[in-house]
């Protein structure tokens, strides 16, 4: 009876959740492109102007990044400036919300088949162990530990702690930005 | 709740065993198919390996139509092309691949081009871009190891561009595969080990990477127990039918689990390895097989001490502590390596090829890197992590 009552909320709120998480993803790929070393590295092999999408099927929430060069991530929003590179589709919002509430690794979420890749595999395994690097940094151990394959033992803590600071700082500071215009 | 979830699929019907090739008429006239054409390499029509299918289509009056021989060992998108043109030009209705992973892969994009229409292959280059049934295909393996003729892949060389083309899609699958002992007979020692060694890589792949599921599991353990207890075997009986039978079924088992559960490091650095060094897939395989065993180990101790049942037999599983099986399992399997070493110098470690040079090993790793096999390895795999096992890989 209660489960219910509760069901019609769970859809909302899910979908809430998931589009937020995809905006605050976003926001975080450009900072943590902007402060770690590794991550630009990374991204460096990303053609110039390479656009990165990441939504949910059939036409749900979604975060595009641009490569804009040097290894800086540039979050785009919702709405791409033209045609996207490479896109990592969840199959169903359902999915998007395991990976994205951290209950299902993103390497699993791939095995388990829940997410379409289209385009060039190879920047799909390099913007993969991007989110894996963000994630590392943003969430608490505990939490990162559920959602990466392995957590960095190279990874201490005044490190991270330092290293989210800055990310959320620059997160907050974005949306803000973003609000005013 | 379980948490578990998996994926399985496999239509293609298999067609195994003695007089097998007899089946292909009944199968293509099964399809309203009237005017196959067939797709081959030269090694395959020299070793005589056309006549034994030609003369089974001709003794029910299906005439082969047009045969393609000239499949080269990386096929390309004119070669795609010029296919499609003649099967168009000679009003073919349906396409066999008589041959291993190239002339397979070739057939398969054929099939794109005549069942969709135009001529640039590179259009239907991705996943899941192709949404209808193709023309109808059969595959006839004639080496016992890439299990191509289960697998929704195909890549094909953009030659112009220099990149591989990658296709994917459930409709690329052949309507059967056909696998006849006379087809893998002739195969000479260092193929059969290699090819072997590959059909081996996938099965236990799929059986400790991350997406093994029950179904995959049980096509792979039957694939390892057959290759285990055949392969030495036919290496020395080359003319040995049911090993060679043995060896053919176990390729498309583990084709039909790897298909469903896909493969690991093994794969990222025999991929990088072959574009770099040009050495023979299923070589690569062999070669890094146990030294990724060993980087993995802690992540996959108890599948991997369960595939000792299928590697060794029962008494030897019974005899070895569990708390050993997992290395047990790595040893039987460089036991077999060695094996193979003095049987046809199938090379175990980098130096022997004599193809790779040590200064090439960073740039092996960094391809590896980017592989998209490596997402599915058990063990997260940084840079230095896939030096260290190239090293040891080394001598």
């Amino acid at each position: 009876m209660f489960a219910k009552h509760i069901q019609p909320m769970v859809f909302p709120a899910r979908r809430l959740y998931v589009g937020l998480m995809l905006q605050v993803m976003g926001r975080a790929l450009q900072a943590v492109s902007e402060i770690d070393a590794a991550v630009q590295a990374e991204a460096r092999a990303l053609p110039d102007g390479f656009l990165f999408e990441m939504m949910v099927m059939p036409d749900g929430s979604r975060l595009i990044v641009e490569h804009i060069g040097n290894g800086r991530l540039y979050y785009h929003g919702d709405e791409s400036p033209r045609p996207v590179d490479l896109s990592i589709r969840f199959k169903h919002i359902a999915h998007a919300f395991l990976v994205l509430s951290f209950q299902e690794k993103t390497s699993v979420a791939f095995a388990n088949d829940r997410m379409l890749v289209d385009g060039e595999i190879s920047y799909a395994v390099r913007m993969t162990r991007i989110l894996n690097r963000l994630e590392t940094f943003i969430l608490p151990k505990l939490v990162a530990q559920r959602a990466v394959k392995e957590y960095p033992a190279s990874l201490h803590l005044p490190e991270k702690l330092f290293r989210a600071a800055r990310i959320y700082l620059k997160v907050a500071t974005n949306f803000v930005e973003t609000a005013r215009t | 709740m379980s948490n578990q979830y998996y994926e399985f699929f496999c239509p293609v019907k298999v067609i195994a065993g003695r007089a097998a090739l007899e089946h292909i008429p009944f199968e293509l006239t099964g399809m309203a198919a009237k005017r196959p054409m067939i797709v081959t390499d030269k090694g395959v029509r020299a070793a005589g390996l056309l006549e034994p299918v030609i003369a089974a289509c001709e003794e029910s009056g299906l005439e082969i139509v047009s045969i393609y021989d000239d499949v080269p060992p990386d096929s390309s998108t004119d070669v795609v092309k010029d296919i499609a043109g003649i099967y168009r030009s000679e009003k073919c209705d349906s396409l066999i691949a008589v041959g291993g992973g190239s002339a397979i892969d070739t057939a398969k994009a054929v099939n794109i081009l005549v069942s969709e229409g135009g001529d640039d292959i590179a259009k239907y280059s991705g996943a899941g871009i192709i949404k209808r049934p193709l023309k109808p295909f059969l595959v006839v393996p004639t080496t016992a190891g890439t299990g191509s003729e289960v697998t929704s892949v195909a890549v094909i060389t953009d030659t112009r561009k220099s990149v591989k083309l990658p296709f994917s899609s459930s409709f690329l699958l052949p309507n059967a595969a056909v696998i006849d002992p006379r087809m893998t007979l002739t195969l000479p020692p260092h193929v059969t080990a290699a090819t072997a060694m590959d059909a081996m890589t996938h099965a236990t792949e799929a059986f400790t990477c991350m997406a093994k599921n029950p179904l995959s599991d049980a096509y792979a353990t039957s694939a390892i127990k057959k290759i285990s207890h055949s392969l030495l075997n036919v290496m020395d009986n080359p003319k040995d039918s049911e090993g060679r039978l043995e060896l053919a079924q176990a390729s498309t088992m583990a084709g039909i689990a790897f298909s469903n559960s896909m493969v690991g490091l093994v794969h990222a650095l025999g991929h990088a390895t072959g574009a770099i060094c040009h050495l023979p897939h299923g070589l690569c395989m062999s070669l890094f097989l146990p030294y990724v065993l060993e980087y993995n180990l802690e992540t996959i101790r108890e599948p991997l001490g369960e595939l000792l049942l299928y590697l060794e037999g029962p008494e030897v599983y019974a005899a070895t502590p569990s708390n050993r099986r997992a290395e047990a399992s790595i040893s039987a399997l460089r036991k077999l390596r060695d094996e193979l070493h003095k049987r046809c110098k199938l090379p175990r470690t980098l130096k022997e090829t004599g193809s790779v040079t040590e200064d090439q090993l960073d740039r092996i790793a960094d391809m590896a890197l980017d592989d998209g096999a490596i997402m599915f390895n058990p063990k997260e795999v940084l840079l230095e992590d896939a030096r260290a096992v190239l090293k040891r890989a080394w001598a």
